[in-house]
């Protein structure tokens, strides 16, 4: 699938070797060197947290059926001075309402609302055990001006394809 | 104690622990492959140090600490370990050690100063916003 205007547009799996390479992709695009700092720091800080979600968060490949498997996706790409982070993986459908209930209710919080959630989080966690509320999806929403969209797409019995889109403007 | 340094790599910040010269330092980006491996011996060195200096007299103990913060970029799992490193400042704070807590930011880095202001708020220290050149 060719996108013109993406700057990353990686499927695959996701190890940590993958997440620097992307990184640097990214580091080297024009597109977000051309960006200021402050904007270029959300930009970046978006991408890291989406694939620190894939890590914490995605299903293992190997439990699913192999006509289901789907990997992990990232993309980045700019649309009218707009830059969209995009990032999907396997869930389990168990888990579908509960990330529902989580994006919603970040949805609806203003900015106050995202600090207070934030200082709860950040004091209640165990650490990389942050399995939580996910303060990651918190920072990410603390950094962009609209809600963070999503889906889910039928993955088979077990899973779902869930897919987040976070926008950051210039 | 003995200092404790870290040199810095693409995705760890440089740290330095020198009560020697009384100075504590935080650079660079903090994203590291495990975070609670990379943090965790600089917690225990804290916890370490703060035990060495109750054990102390009040007057043998540290004058003043400098503790510079200057961070690129971290993620939000780091985030809760540079907390931990507050929390861990502020147990130094209480035996009167005085510390000189300064958080460096980028010119219109907003978020960066923003997240400094909400670390000093939940950690119940002070600290002073320099703004950075760079």
């Amino acid at each position: 699938m060719e996108n013109r205007e993406a700057i990353i547009d990686f499927e695959g799996s996701i190890s940590f070797e993958t997440m620097e390479r992307l990184l640097n992709q990214l580091k080297s695009a024009w597109q977000f060197n051309a960006l200021r700092k402050p904007v270029r720091k959300r930009v970046y800080g978006t991408v890291v947290e989406s694939i620190d979600n894939i890590f914490k968060y995605a299903t293992p490949y190997k439990d699913t059926n192999r006509e289901l498997q789907r990997h992990p996706q990232i993309q980045v790409k700019e649309q009218e001075g707009r830059f969209i982070v995009s990032a999907g993986n396997l869930i389990l459908k168990d888990q579908v309402d509960d990330l529902k209930y989580k994006l919603n209710r970040i949805n609806k919080m203003d900015d106050q609302a995202l600090k207070s959630l934030y200082e709860e989080v950040i004091n209640r966690e165990a650490s990389d055990e942050d399995r939580g509320a996910g303060l990651g999806l918190i920072t990410m929403a603390m950094r962009t001006d609209e809600n963070i969209r999503y889906e889910f797409e039928s993955a088979g019995p077990v899973h779902s394809y869930f897919t987040m889109h976070i926008t950051i403007k210039e | 104690m003995e200092k404790l340094i870290f040199e810095p790599t693409a995705n760890s910040p440089r740290i330095v622990l020198d009560p020697e010269n009384k100075n504590f330092e935080f650079s660079g980006e903090s994203r590291p492959e495990n975070v609670r491996k990379f943090y965790l011996p600089i917690l225990e060195w804290l916890e370490a140090y703060t035990a060495e200096q109750e054990k102390l007299k009040g007057d043998e103990r540290t004058f003043g600490l400098l503790c510079q913060f200057n961070f690129e970029y971290f993620n939000s799992t780091s985030a809760k370990y540079i907390l931990d490193i507050f929390k861990s400042l502020n147990a130094i704070n209480a035996l009167d050690i005085e510390l000189e807590i300064k958080w460096l930011y980028e010119e219109d880095d907003e978020d960066m100063l923003e997240v400094g202001q909400e670390m000093s708020r939940m950690s119940k220290l002070s600290f002073e916003y320099i703004k950075s050149d760079a």
